[in-house]
This record gives C-alpha cells, structure tokens and sequence, in this order.
C-alpha cells in the first residue's frame, strides 16, 4: 500500500517514535531506513544519519516537553528507555533492591579487554599483575566478554572481546564511544609529577603507551 | 578451610601505587631500596596470614629486589643510542599503564551505574538481577589499610606461651560468628576491641574472617580517621548465615 510521497505527513521521526514505541526488541537504524522507504516509496530511502538526526530532535522534543521517555541508540539499536531523574520511582517500583555493581577486578578486566580487544589473557594478566582467569571465566558467563577466536602466536591463545550485551550494560551505541583513555600522567597528578623529569625520560624512549582504539569518541554518555 | 582470595581486593601494582601515593614519590624517581623494603614488609605479612594469590606478590618483589641490584653496578644495558638504561623503566612502565586502566575502570564504572539508572521495556532490556550484586565488597579502602591494622595490633599481642602445643582453637566459621555477634549487639564495633588481649592466633583468624564477611557482603569494613584500627559494621539487608 504506497502513499503519495509528497503530501505523507508522516515524518522519518514520527517512524521512528512509533517503531520505538510499539518493538519491545531494539531496532537498527537502516530497518527504520528500510520501513519508511518501503513505505513512502524506494525513492525516499533516508540516511541512517538522517535517522540519528531525528532522534536527536525527538530526544530534544522530549526534553522540553518535560516527558520522561528517551531514545536511545546503544549496540547499534534504537530502543525507548526511562529517564535517569525517574530511576528512584521505577527503582521503587521493581523493588530493585541494590544497584548493579562489578567487582573491581572484574571492571579492570573488563576494561583491559574493552581497549586492547581482542585481547589474551597473558595480556590482561601482564597489565593487572595479577591471574585474570577468574574474572574472564565471570565475564564470560555474564555475556559481557566472548572469545573472539586465536591468536596467531604460539600456543594460539584465546582472543577475548566485547560483546553486544557489553555496549548495551554501558549504554555505548558502537566501540568508538569508548571514552578516550587518559594518560597516566595526567592521572598521577601534578604534585607527583615532575614535568622536567618526564622528558628527560620520554627523551630516552619511554612509552606513553595510547592504547586508544579511536581518537574520534568523546565522553559522551547517553542523553538525559 | 575457606582460603581468602587476595586477588579479589588488590594485586602487586595497587601496592606498589599505594606506596609510591602515600610517599609523595615520584614515579619517575622511584627510590628503590626504600620501597623494595617497604614492599617487602607487606609481603611477609600476606605471607605470614596466607591469604591465597601472594605468589604474584613474590614475583614483584624478587623483580624489585633485582632492579635494586642493578642500580647498583654500572649499567652495562644501553639502548639504541649508546644511553644506559635506566633499571627501573621496565617497573615505571607497567605501574604508567595499570594506572591507566585503572582509572578507564573507573570511567566505566560510572556509565555502567548511569546507564543502570534507565529503564528499558520488554527484550530491549537485559536480565538485570542477575547481575553481581551479592558479590559487592565493602572494603572501603584498601585491604593493604587493614593490614596496616593487623600489624599494629600483632605487635601488641601477647605472646602465646610456649611449650603448649594446642590444637588449632579458632577456625574462620567460628570467628565469623563471633563477629556476627559482636555486631548484632552493638552494630559497630572496632576491631583493635574485639581482639584486645587475644592471641596472635585468635587475631589472624579473626581477621580473615573479617575479610572473608566483607567479600560477601554481609560487614562493611571501613579505616579508623586515625588509621590504627578499622571499624566493622554490620551491613543492610538480610544477613547471609552459614
């Protein structure tokens, strides 16, 4: 059944909305691409940036409007979530009794593997100090790390990476959203920390080590 | 025996950091015979209480001890450039990077708990009880704090008599009880009071029993402002027994 593409007043982002609204499963951007072409006709096939457009403007339309459902655009798929100003309500009302948590060596790990992915154990192991065996085998388990394959190398470790689950729990739309890793130096402080020294020692050929895998990301959590 | 995994709270790095941290050292200028000693302290008490994982302990500290003996003979290691190597680079490098990931631990633990804040319908959202919280550790600060606490409270201990060769009287089971008890009576006890006048037995054993409820989330566990002694509280929410 087509419309006539030029009078349809019915928008990309009112798609959108509608499709958010009424799929309880995340929907990809290029299925809202492919329903409204296959609706207002083939010719009509928007961008999927088109579709990030619009969910901007929708989220913003929200957010004026002082209504407490957003957008969201994680793993890849748009999906309605609550705001976070409402979170004690719904808290309350799922008797959700202590927030989510990670153990400490379970976020460093996480973390390892989220950067340097896909990653060994002997490399996640060389950076903790530690054996990660137990942390992996937890994460694992939790869906929020899978082995990814082998290593090339002798022995042909196992390569562990982050999964789709993992960009949802973290509410990232894709591993470019990572926000950057800091450098150390900037961590340690400025008291600690003599600038002289460090070129000196950069100058002999330390590494600072940036093992950012994008340089395009930016802290930017979702929007509330 | 249940065995307290160490690598559950703090590795060799946060160690090290910590030392380096409670210093004021430079990181770049690590004074390793003072921090090799240091270490070593720590090592001989994880030892000495045999919490599981000391072995990565060890490796650290025999690498601490041979950069130590490196720093002492004239370097025959020279890089590309004909420059001697600096010893230390190999542990600076690795203390540099663990800070790292540390710290983007940290990062994403905070958008983990804000992307926990909202809310999602039907299979866009996961499972979420599932999700750890029995395995919260209430340590506030670090483990290396309450050893601290052991060791001040070990050597005011009585020495336990000699000659005497008892059967082992205390197991953590027990311990644990007895702590469960001193909090449901008073919901906050010290732990320099609940061992006072013990024996160096009673004493590590109490403490790791200590560190075992505060794995499991039945105490927190919190430093004393002055740092001689920690504070056991009980924590909210029904109490694991057994």
């Amino acid at each position: 059944m087509k419309q006539n593409t030029f009078d349809s007043p019915v928008t990309l982002q009112m798609v959108l909305e509608a499709l958010a609204f009424a799929t309880d499963a995340p929907v990809s951007a290029k299925e809202v691409c492919r329903v409204y072409a296959e609706v207002v006709g083939e010719a009509n096939l928007p961008s999927e940036a088109a579709v990030e457009e619009a969910l901007e403007e929708l989220n913003g339309s929200y957010e004026i409007g002082g209504h407490t459902m957003r957008i969201q655009y994680w793993a890849g798929g748009l999906r309605m979530t609550t705001t976070e100003s409402v979170a004690p309500f719904l808290e309350a009302f799922f008797r959700r009794e202590r927030r989510r948590h990670l153990t400490k060596p379970l976020m460093e790990t996480l973390a390892i593997v989220a950067y340097k992915q896909p990653a060994t154990k002997a490399e996640i192991d060389a950076v903790r100090g530690v054996d990660s065996g137990y942390a992996l085998r937890k994460l694992l388990e939790l869906n929020l790390l899978a082995i990814f394959g082998r290593a090339e190398i002798i022995g042909r470790p196992m390569l562990y990476a982050t999964t789709e689950r993992f960009l949802e729990e973290f509410g990232l739309k894709n591993l470019d959203e990572l926000p950057n890793l800091r450098q150390a130096e900037e961590l340690l402080g400025d008291a600690a920390f003599n600038e002289e020294r460090t070129r000196l020692f950069m100058a002999r050929g330390l590494e600072m080590g940036d093992g950012d895998p994008s340089s395009t990301s930016s802290e930017s959590t979702s929007k509330t | 025996m249940y065995r307290v995994q160490l690598q559950d709270f703090e590795g060799p790095l946060d160690l090290l950091l910590l030392l380096i941290n409670r210093n004021e050292i430079d990181i770049f200028d690590i004074p390793i015979a003072q921090i090799t000693n240091e270490y070593l302290s720590y090592v001989e008490l994880i030892e000495a209480i045999d919490l599981d994982g000391v072995a990565e302990f060890i490796y650290f500290a025999a690498l601490l001890i041979s950069i130590k003996a490196r720093m002492l003979l004239p370097s025959p290691e020279q890089d590309e450039e004909g420059e001697p190597i600096d010893p230390r680079q190999e542990i600076v490098e690795r203390l540099l990077e663990y800070v790292q990931y540390k710290n983007a631990a940290e990062t994403l633990d905070e958008q983990f708990k804000q992307r926990s804040l909202l809310f999602t319908r039907g299979e866009a959202s996961t499972p979420v009880q599932s999700m750890m919280s029995e395995e919260e550790i209430l340590v506030k600060r670090t483990v290396f704090d309450l050893i601290d606490t052991l060791r001040d409270v070990l050597e005011n201990a009585p020495e336990e008599p000699s000659i005497t060769i008892t059967p082992q009287k205390y197991s953590i089971p027990e311990q644990c009880e007895y702590i469960r008890e001193a909090v449901f009576t008073q919901e906050q006890v010290s732990f320099g009071s609940m061992v006072s006048g013990k024996t160096r037995y009673f004493i590590v054993v109490t403490f790791l029993a200590a560190l075992e409820m505060a794995y499991s989330g039945e105490i927190f566990v919190s430093s004393s402002p002055a740092g001689d002694d920690f504070v056991i509280e009980r924590a909210a929410g029904p109490t694991i027994t057994g």
